[in-house]
């Protein structure tokens, strides 16, 4: 990157590239001393943009000036001619590496731990901080451990990332155009030019909108972090002075699924200790950025979350096929001009290409030290799920204990959400909700386990959907970071080094793995009287166990269990103990923190009129399909009441934290983007399921459905007879880049609205059970509409998925209600 | 129920718990002291990443052994150490024992050796602790005498706010590290383990 600052700014600017330098530190910029004061003191300072509270959503468009850009530019990306083309998750031409450094630090019998070699060259930052990162306590005990850490860019480096951001775009857009010319030295002639582009130009010109808005997102929380994978081991060995050698080697990437590169690790490190030289750095790297993920398609984020939901083995494998087709396409057009097949004799080419046997996961290869290394990598990355872990491990490691002998918390409103005998891992995800300062400890455990433990804990908070958890996390470290680590407001640690038991001053909650229990530090800050609380006890249905009344283990028999939280559990350990797997696990968790969000959204209306994290109410309560309200359903008003008093002190601690106020501008964002918006699915499709309607409302709902799928489509083809074979080739064509502001009805924006339907049923949900009930409903149109609105799903690549997973009985109906239709109809 | 019989137990034999920190240059011979405490063995040492931690039991007395690595460039961790661990804490006051190793042939390092001692005893979490200094590989011709260590670290003078005491030992042998103990364990004020 210094290289292409320095081509940039020529001689004149020699004295900033030094400056331009990026520095990382393991702890996140953004901390001042204040911020531990005001931790629990809400709405300023806590995300590093300003919070979005309440705003009006003009407002908060024009603080994106991005996706205003992106949608002026719109149309002129539309007029590109012909098919667009599906694009790669990981270009072949990426100027993005897969590993950006290699680093190798040892333990210096005399200086203790000090780096060794760093490729491709020097990581700035704090060297020895990094070195004893990587020489994690008790290295010595064991022969071999793992673990994980991030690094943090410094602030100042956040413009420069910008701009080098800005300046690759403008290279992949010259080599495209290079590459049309035909012209393979166009490069370095052309790096003068486009220099006077202001940033508008750049977006403008640029047709990959969707790259845009998602490097967009990374920057809401500020640069995205660089993950560190690092396996250490010890030889003894008698031939060197006191007796044993320990050397790290780590890998610095961008990427979150980083447990891919532990084999290379492992074959590289002992490699290492036959050649301890750089060029054994080098060759890894090498290795590793030659990783082809070319052919792995890129998913839109509606289309990621049903591939996560889904078990389905070959789900979008219409997508991975396309891709296969465009890069024989490609080939063949290259081998059909001599010039530019001399041009570079291609080494990612195997050939032949197969789909793959799971669309979930990717596999590649590594070629390293000519052994082909096996590599997989998920298609669909969830936010903040960082390597692997395992939720399954994680609760039971703190159920076990809680389950054979239960002993009470020390009660704290936010925490002990369900009195002194809530279950530990309720305690922990309201910790982690409420931005408490968590740490695994785990002595005389190797280091691995506490990261993955904290992995764990981020993944189970977040459920795919909060974010800013990950970024204050540290897997691991250790007692000499403790200064660091106590300005950092809100924190989830690993440590193996039992002194931070003794210290309860430094943490609110600390999970103890050797023994699976968890205490609640008596130094933890009490929770704040808020208008919420108040709302709530002035209507005197403040049942929350935490406040004062204690219910005792009684409680636990399930008579008092506002929160559900009892019987979530209870109904999570009998599905790990039926062996339902760990995508089962994180599916239930996902959807429990879904639920949460969005009773806080329900709380909020209730408590202040409104709500940040309900956007476009005044959309959907227009009624445009029919049918109107949005939100959490519940049975009806009195067990409302009694969930959102519930759940009071949580939302309210949860309100202030950096998880909140990413996830509304994250809803604000996908606002913009979402196909279909006069109509909550979710909602609709929850009163199907939960309420009690007459006919004529359930009518509503099922049409209102069919309305918005085949509304969304051309209008014509909404009349025509459906196309059965060409409708899924057709929507493969199409781009995953929709139009954003005018909403055209379009065969993409069905594609999109089918797929928006689909989130809101995943199997976990009754699949398409609910909609496939309107097939019995006794008025004939709506039974039509139903069947006309499954055609249309059995259609569409995702949907057909679903359809093959409804049972028997609703498709005979479909079949029966569709003879019908053409006997009356035709 | 079984932990409660031995609190129990202990209030009545009057058994006392004392949280230990051991530090020195590297190679001085702390782990391989911790872990002749520990098992009344001879092991063979690697050089410690980090730390090590031990509860060791004698006469009476449980000592919770820390024995941090010495290398200069961790030697600035050590107060992370005693600040994290022998600060008052759960009602328990104060520090309550530094072991300072030697390496007692080390002639060369002995004033590396004073000046990390100075910093340690002299910080204020360090001001009730007990000192005990092990004048270690007394088994090596050469090897400096007790007298000798106390005069060459100034004892007197560095710690003189501190009950200290220098004894001869040979940690591969046993030679005076539980006589060290007993000496601690005589010395110290505090109240039985609750």
């Amino acid at each position: 990157m210094a290289e292409v600052m320095a081509q940039r700014n020529g001689s004149a600017a020699g004295q900033a590239i030094l400056q331009r330098q990026t520095s990382f530190s393991s702890f996140p910029p953004s901390r001042s001393p204040s911020s531990i004061s005001t931790r629990n003191d809400n709405k300023k300072g806590r995300s590093p943009q300003p919070p979005m509270l309440r705003e009006d959503e003009v407002s908060l468009y024009s603080s994106h000036p991005h996706s205003r850009n992106s949608s002026l530019s719109a149309p002129r990306a539309t007029k590109s001619k012909g098919p667009r083309k599906l694009r790669s998750q990981y270009p072949a031409d990426s100027v993005e590496n897969h590993v950006e450094y290699i680093l190798v630090a040892s333990f210096d019998i005399d200086r203790g731990s000090v780096m060794e070699h760093q490729y491709p060259g020097p990581i700035s930052g704090d060297e020895t901080m990094l070195a004893e990162l990587m020489l994690p306590d008790q290295a010595h005990v064991r022969s071999q451990d793992w673990t994980i850490f991030f690094l943090h860019k410094d602030t100042s480096a956040e413009d420069e990332e910008k701009e080098a951001r800005r300046e690759r775009r403008r290279k992949r857009r010259r080599r495209k155009e290079g590459l049309e010319d035909d012209d393979a030295t166009a490069g370095a002639e052309e790096d003068g030019k486009g220099e006077d582009n202001d940033e508008e130009t750049d977006e403008t010109d640029d047709d990959d909108l969707d790259d845009e808005s998602e490097e967009e997102e990374d920057d809401i929380d500020g640069p995205p972090l660089v993950y560190v994978l690092n396996l250490v081991n010890t030889k003894q060995d008698n031939t060197v002075k006191r007796g044993a050698i320990v050397k790290a080697m780590a890998v610095c990437t961008r990427h979150s699924f980083l447990h891919i590169y532990k084999p290379l690790l492992l074959l590289a490190l002992e490699e290492y200790f036959r050649a301890p030289i750089i060029e054994t750095l080098a060759s890894l790297y090498n290795a590793v950025n030659a990783m082809d993920l070319s052919l792995m398609p890129k998913l839109s984020i509606l289309e990621g979350f049903i591939l996560q939901a889904s078990d389905a083995k070959d789900m979008f494998i219409e997508k991975f096929d396309q891709m296969i087709q465009q890069r024989m396409a490609e080939d063949a057009e290259r081998d059909s001009l001599p010039s530019a097949a001399s041009s570079g004799s291609d080494p990612r080419r195997p050939g032949n290409y197969a789909p793959p046997r799971d669309t979930h996961e990717f596999e590649s290869r590594v070629n390293y030290n000519g052994i082909p290394v096996p590599i997989k990598v998920p298609t669909a990355l969830s936010a903040e799920t960082v390597g692997d872990f395992s939720l399954i491990k994680l609760i039971q490691t703190f159920s076990a204990p809680h389950s054979q002998q239960p002993q009470p918390f020390a009660l704290h409103p936010h925490l002990t959400t369900s009195g002194a005998y809530t279950h530990p891992i309720i305690v922990l995800v309201n910790a982690l909700l409420t931005q408490k300062r968590i740490i695994f400890l785990g002595h005389n455990r190797p280091s691995s386990e506490v990261a993955e433990a904290v992995l764990g804990a981020c993944a189970l908070a977040s459920g795919g959907l909060l974010r800013g958890i990950v970024r204050h996390a540290f897997p691991y470290t250790d007692l000499t970071k403790i200064d660091d680590l106590l300005k950092v407001p809100g924190f989830i640690a690993g440590v193996t080094n039992p002194a931070f038991s003794h210290k309860p001053e430094w943490w609110d909650l600390l999970c103890d793995l050797p023994t699976g229990r968890m205490k609640i530090s008596h130094r933890i800050e009490g929770a704040p009287v808020t208008e919420g609380l108040l709302y709530f006890q002035q209507q005197g249905s403040l049942l929350n166990g935490a406040n004062g009344a204690t219910p005792g283990p009684d409680s636990k028999s399930g008579a008092a269990d506002p929160t559900g939280d009892t019987q979530f559990m209870d109904g999570l350990l009998q599905s790990i103990a039926n062996r339902h797997g760990e995508n089962a696990i994180r599916a239930k968790w996902r959807s429990w923190i879904l639920k949460f969000t969005r009773i806080a959204a329900a709380f909020e209306e209730t408590v202040y009129g409104a709500s940040a994290l309900y956007i476009g109410s005044h959309e959907t309560e227009v009624g445009a399909y029919g049918v109107s309200g949005h939100g959490f359903v519940w049975p009806d008003e009195a067990s409302r009441m009694r969930e959102l008093a519930a759940n009071v002190h949580r939302v309210e601690g949860w309100r202030s934290t950096r998880s909140y106020y990413s996830f509304v501008q994250d809803l604000a964002r996908r606002w913009t983007k979402r196909p279909v918006r006069g109509i909550d699915l979710h909602h609709q499709h929850d009163r199907l399921r939960c309420l009690r309607l007459t006919h004529e409302q359930s009518a509503a709902i099922y049409l209102a459905f069919a309305r918005a799928v085949e509304e969304a489509g051309e209008p014509s083809s909404s009349t025509s007879d459906v196309d059965l074979g060409s409708a899924v080739e057709r929507s493969l064509t199409l781009s995953n880049d929709p139009d954003l502001q005018q909403r055209q009805p379009s065969e993409q924006l069905q594609y999109d609205t089918i797929l928006q339907l689909l989130t809101v049923i995943p199997e976990s949900n009754g699949g398409l059970f609910y909609i496939s009930l309107g097939l019995f409903h006794p008025r004939q149109d709506v039974r039509v509409a139903v069947v006309k609105l499954l055609e249309r799903i059995v259609d569409h690549p995702a949907g057909r998925h679903f359809w093959a997973t409804l049972g028997r009985f609703a498709k005979l109906a479909f079949f029966r209600v569709k003879r019908e239709e053409v006997g009356h109809g035709r | 129920m079984g932990a409660s019989i031995s609190k129990m137990m202990n209030k009545i034999f009057g058994s006392k718990e004392m949280r230990l920190l051991m530090l020195g240059l590297d190679a001085a011979g702390k782990t391989t002291i911790l872990y002749k405490l520990k098992l009344d063995q001879d092991v063979t040492t690697i050089p410690t990443v980090g730390f090590n931690v031990e509860t060791v039991t004698y006469k009476n007395t449980k000592f919770n052994v820390w024995d941090v690595g010495g290398q200069d460039k961790i030697r600035p961790l050590w107060r992370h150490y005693f600040s994290g661990m022998l600060g008052a804490h759960n009602s328990v006051p104060g520090t309550q024992g530094l072991i300072f190793v030697i390496d007692s042939n080390d002639r060369d390092r002995i004033d590396e050796a004073r000046t990390e001692l100075t910093r340690i005893i002299q910080d204020r979490e360090m001001k009730d602790a007990l000192l005990l200094v092990f004048a270690n590989k007394q088994d090596l011709q050469g090897a400096m005498r007790p007298k000798e260590v106390s005069d060459k670290l100034q004892l007197e003078k560095i710690a003189k706010d501190h009950v200290w005491k220098v004894e001869p030992s040979c940690a591969t042998t046993g030679e005076g590290i539980f006589e060290g103990l007993a000496w601690l364990s005589n010395n110290v004020k505090l109240p039985a383990a609750k």
